[in-house]
């Protein structure tokens, strides 16, 4: 009888210590899958803020939205404090916490990252000072062998104090095409 | 008689796969382009590059060697290939070769003296290109400065480094198509399927390197561990992509939910799509969405 009970006992023991170690386990999985922490954390919130006002200045580029020079401002301006030193301040070296998305060669290439992450800023600034010029129109379709950015080099292009003075959509591909150069560069598409 | 017999038979047996054997390795070769009497047009054979993706593999945005003069590296996971100088240089670019060579190449894949290509080069699309668009092409490639000076050989893991083997692959992974078939096609089937080569990327390969065209262009793993979206219609459709959203993405990088391009693709809208007029995208993008 109390060698029963005594089993018995164990097993709710056992019990007790296997739900919790599984809670324990898939609490850690979670926190692994969706939950990043620390530096990871905040750069990946900083992405997805700029990546949501992106989205809102696309839409208004491409006459999704009504274009409105304020909101145009306001955006950029929020995209441009994520650049820069606020930017490369969130990528201690070997931070490479999942779920991260950034590459190694953040720290092989820092000097380039930096520059990018700069650029980001000066070119969202630029914006926002361009948002009340006159609007481009399309201009898609004007490439010839030999010309072309993508095609000469991905950094070449106006300088943010002429961007300011340009429509709003140059400096906008200037800033998209910063992104687009870093995440080519340092992230992981996954 | 017997041991006669035999040794005959062997004989024979031997041959048959020598011979099938060399037929394997010879590759399957290509029809002929009647590509002599066409005129080229540069500017349209500037446009035909966009539209093909030559630019990202065969110029190097990171030197100032200029345009079609060896491209980066490009990581696969059969190893690192370079696109090669591809302009008019007598000896390191393209300068001794005939339109028919070049027709030759895209379409059979196939140098001049006979080499096989590998796959990364991707012919088994451009084989369906149009003998006008070759010939256009031609004359863009033609216009650019000559070069001097190839690109680094491919850098590849045991067994893909074994270019004898092409031909054999060729025979088993490539149809090469004549061009009649391509007035068949919609712009927009032309335009993914004969130049863009969406599926190179976007369609799972297996371990030889074949096109899993059962499952065309369900995504795939890029080396690196980065991840290729699925762009089928049923993929894109249920990922909230319009035709517009299309349109816009491949003009600018930037998606619907506002992220921006990385990986290959940034290459793909940089050095290609960015510059198709609006036509073109609205081809592809319907071809894509239905």
């Amino acid at each position: 009888m109390t060698q029963r009970r005594r089993q018995a006992s164990y097993a709710v023991l056992w019990a007790g210590a296997a739900l919790l170690a599984g809670a324990l386990g898939s609490a850690g999985l979670v926190a692994a899958h969706t939950g990043a922490s620390g530096v990871v954390k905040e750069r990946m919130d900083q992405m997805k803020d700029a990546g949501d006002a992106t989205k809102a200045l696309a839409d208004m580029m491409r006459g999704k939205s009504a274009y409105d020079a304020a909101a145009v401002r306001r955006l950029a301006d929020r995209i441009a404090g994520h650049g820069g030193d606020a930017l490369t301040e969130n990528f201690p070296e070997g931070s490479l916490d999942p779920p991260t998305e950034a590459r190694p060669e953040i720290w092989e290439n820092w000097s380039r990252f930096e520059d990018l992450a700069h650029r980001m800023e000066a070119y969202a600034r630029a914006l926002a000072k361009a948002a009340d010029n006159p609007r481009a129109g399309d201009q898609a379709g004007s490439g010839m062998m030999g010309q072309g950015g993508g095609m000469m080099g991905g950094d070449a292009g106006p300088p943010p104090e002429r961007l300011a003075k340009a429509p709003p959509e140059a400096a906008f591909r200037r800033l998209t095409q910063t992104c687009s150069a870093c995440h080519k560069s340092f992230r992981v598409d996954k | 008689m017997t041991r006669r017999r035999l040794a005959l038979c062997a004989a024979a047996g031997l041959s048959v796969g020598a011979l099938f054997g060399l037929w394997l390795l010879a590759g399957p070769g290509a029809p002929d382009r009647a590509v002599a009497d066409l005129q080229g047009d540069v500017q349209r054979g500037a446009y035909v590059a966009r539209l093909a993706g030559c630019i990202p593999c065969h110029t190097n945005p990171d030197d100032d060697r200029g345009p079609l003069a060896g491209g980066p590296p490009i990581e696969t996971a059969f190893g690192t290939f370079y696109g090669p100088n591809i302009t008019p240089h007598e000896a390191d670019g393209v300068g001794a070769w005939s339109v028919e060579d070049f027709a030759r190449a895209l379409t059979a894949g196939e140098s001049p003296t006979g080499v096989h290509y590998y796959p990364a080069f991707p012919y088994t699309f451009y084989t369906r290109l149009s003998n006008q668009d070759i010939v256009d092409l031609w004359a863009a490639v033609n216009s650019v400065p000559a070069v001097a000076g190839a690109a680094p050989a491919h850098d590849l893991a045991f067994p893909y480094d074994q270019r004898w083997t092409l031909g054999a692959w060729k025979r088993a992974a490539f149809r090469p198509r004549d061009p009649a078939q391509a007035k068949d096609m919609s712009r927009g089937a032309y335009l993914a399927e004969a130049a863009a080569h969406c599926g190179a990327c976007h369609t799972p390969r297996d371990a030889l390197g074949r096109r899993d065209e059962a499952r065309r262009y369900e995504g795939a793993r890029e080396a690196g561990g980065g991840k290729v979206p699925a762009i089928t219609a049923e993929a894109l459709r249920e990922a909230g992509w319009s035709a517009d959203d299309l349109i816009y993405a491949l003009q600018s990088g930037i998606t619907p939910d506002g992220d921006v391009f990385g990986g290959s693709m940034a290459d793909v809208v940089n050095g290609g799509t960015q510059f198709w007029s609006r036509d073109d995208l609205s081809a592809l993008a319907d071809y894509l969405l239905n």
